[in-house]
């Protein structure tokens, strides 16, 4: 996977470029308006993380450009902006979705890896990770073939974690991303462990292995073995 | 007491006690003055009688005029002392005593002494002091009555300019988007005080503004460096191994950053709130938005063992749906936390208004928990939650009351 981080602030383009670089995923950068139109000029990317506010332009022109030249490449807007209009104009220029500042590597990755699958799976919406079939489109779940049944939560929380793998997923991005942002995240802390205790449950029932631990009390991680 | 009224009061109750001085000083006057008039007859009357009795040495005969009448007295040897006296005056003719003025004097005539008393009635005087006075009343009457009128009359049409200026005043918000217009006016003391008022309010607008766009500004600029601190942080827990002391400390760290970006982005949006910059209105079935905002709260629900009971009549609003996802999660988030184990939470919803009430521990001062950072002692809410339910409420005109009937707090927004 193919990612180019437009970002002007440079201890954010660092920590997103740490954070994406490695197992299947290649990262180029861009510090402002000039060297990301260069570079989304030249090559093709699988999806742009794209800052809005540039130094010598605004990030919008770049989803423009893309547009007006057909190129299909993914478009995530981040921006501290949290203002309706630039998400509006955004989204309605093409982007394929929105995220506001600050926010967790995790989420990122996992609207990253949500837009780059829409763009390469071409409607076949199954996701795979070993003998785990998720279906994005059905939002069921399947191991070893055998439908295991999700509550809403859980789904979402399984998909957060395939997206995030061999990483290390703090609470506070967990209970965000199940909760949304309105939502006093300290409240829910103790439901994150319990959901969690759900999905190892249902997944090692169905004859799968136990992917998720716990990482030094502060998170979890997801990996093979 | 309004301004007219003490003036009024003051300048008639000063005017009467004047005229009531001037018209007792008047009275006196005159009435020493027509006495004076009456008691020159009389000498007039008793001169003659000398000049009689000097050329004839016998009284003259008693004869009655009108409204005056003499008697003589023999006296013997004895004289008396010259005096005038105020008396009675029989009235010949009709039969009547009148007020009247007299003078006993002495006359001698051939070696004998007479006493002469000369009455004369005062009736024609005091019918004159009578009118003399009617007319005096009549003047204070009629100059009072126009006096207070034209007060009324006057000082009402002076004075609307300043009632204009007071009014707007009243009506003078901050948020609102209507200034102060000018009134102009005649006086200059009006004049200065609408110009300063209108100076003033300007001035306050401007500031409030400044401030305004200051917290909004600030907000969005800590949101880049607490985007940096977030993402390092995500970073560092991926570098590997911690002990349980660094785990606890970096738990730390992302709970407060968390606290600080929740605080962060609630004052952005008080800010943009305020601002009316949020504006993407839409028909919003709000029965949806209700049960997607309690599929949120479902795991404390079911933690607490609350008893929950709704009852969801379709109603659309044409609103922001962030804005009431924002009310109704504060609404309902607070009508959880602040509950107890198998407590009771019931949301209603109707055409005209949503009720949530809920069971909880204290009372509390809603004109307090309406302030910015309040907060109870066992919150761990950053204390804006009310703030943004009523700031969002005014925006869109809705009311938000509280009250606490029957153990129950119970929040009503009425559309």
């Amino acid at each position: 996977v193919k990612i180019l981080i437009v970002e002007d602030e440079t201890g954010l383009r660092e920590s997103i470029e740490a954070y994406f670089t490695g197992s299947d995923s290649i990262c180029e950068t861009a510090s402002d308006f000039t060297s990301a139109l260069v570079k989304v000029s030249l090559y093709r990317y699988d999806c742009i993380i794209l800052d809005l506010t540039l130094p010598q332009g605004n990030g919008l022109e770049i989803v423009r450009h893309l547009k007006t030249n057909r190129h299909n490449d993914g478009i995530l807007i981040i921006s501290a902006k949290n203002s309706l209009d630039d998400k509006l104009t955004g989204l309605d220029l093409g982007a394929d979705d929105y995220l506001t500042k600050p926010f967790h590597l995790s989420e990122l990755k996992s609207r990253v890896m949500a837009i780059v699958r829409r763009k390469s799976f071409n409607g076949n919406d199954i996701l795979k990770f070993n003998e785990i079939d998720v279906d994005l489109t059905a939002k069921t779940v399947s191991v070893n073939q055998q439908p295991v049944k999700f509550t809403r939560k859980e789904f979402s929380l399984l998909l957060y974690f395939i997206a995030n793998q061999g990483k290390v997923v703090s609470k506070s991005a967990i209970a965000e991303h199940l909760w949304g942002d309105s939502i006093d995240i300290a409240d829910n802390f103790d439901f994150i462990y319990s959901h969690i205790k759900n999905v190892r449950k249902k997944l090692i029932e169905a004859g799968g292995n136990d992917y998720i631990q716990a990482a030094y009390g502060m998170g979890y991680k997801f990996s093979e073995a | 007491m309004k301004l007219l009224d003490k003036y009024n009061r003051v300048n008639i109750a000063v005017t009467v006690v004047i005229m009531l001085v001037t018209g007792i000083i008047y009275y006196y006057t005159i009435s020493h003055i027509l006495t004076g008039q009456i008691d020159k007859d009389l000498v007039l009357e008793e001169d003659e009688v000398f000049s009689y009795v000097n050329r004839n040495h016998r009284l003259p005969d008693v004869y009655e005029s009108n409204h005056q009448q003499i008697y003589f007295t023999a006296l013997g040897d004895k004289r008396i002392k010259r005096r005038f006296l105020d008396t009675v005056y029989r009235d010949a003719v009709e039969k009547d005593l009148e007020a009247g003025r007299a003078l006993i004097s002495t006359v001698n005539v051939s070696g004998k002494n007479y006493r002469i008393l000369v009455t004369q009635s005062k009736v024609e005087t005091e019918d004159l002091i009578r009118i003399i006075f009617m007319i005096t009343i009549c003047v204070i009457v009629t100059l009072l009555v126009i006096l207070i009128v034209l007060n009324r009359v006057i000082l009402k049409s002076i004075w609307k300019p300043f009632y204009k200026i007071l009014n707007q005043l009243k009506e003078f918000s901050l948020a609102a988007a209507a200034n102060i217009t000018s009134t102009p006016s005649q006086i200059d003391e009006f004049n200065e005080l609408d110009k300063a008022v209108i100076t003033m309010a300007e001035r306050v607008k401007t500031d409030y503004q400044n401030l305004k766009a200051f917290t909004e500004n600030a907000s969005h600029e800590l949101m880049t460096p607490i985007s940096v601190i977030n993402s390092k942080l995500d970073t560092l827990v991926q570098t590997g191994e911690f002990s349980d002391k660094q785990s606890k400390l970096l738990n730390d760290i992302y709970g407060t950053v968390t606290r600080l970006t929740r605080l962060n982005k609630s004052m952005l949006l008080l800010a943009k709130i305020e601002n009316r910059l949020i504006d993407d209105d839409q028909e919003i079935e709000i029965k949806e938005v209700l049960e997607e905002c309690l599929y949120q709260y479902e795991e404390m629900i079911l933690q607490l063992n609350i008893q929950l009971n709704t009852s969801f009549q379709d109603k659309k609003l044409r609103t922001s749906k962030s804005l009431l996802e924002i009310l109704l999660n504060n609404l309902i988030s607070n009508a959880i936390r602040h509950n107890y184990q198998n407590g009771k939470l019931t949301l209603n919803l109707t055409p005209e208004s949503l009720t949530v009430s809920n069971t909880g521990n204290g009372i509390f001062d809603f004109g307090q928990v309406l302030k910015r950072f309040h907060k109870s002692d066992r919150s761990e809410g950053i204390g804006l939650g009310l703030t943004l339910c009523k700031q969002i409420c005014d925006n869109y005109g809705y009311k938000l009351n509280y009250r606490y009937i029957d153990d129950l707090h119970t929040f009503t927004v009425s559309f």
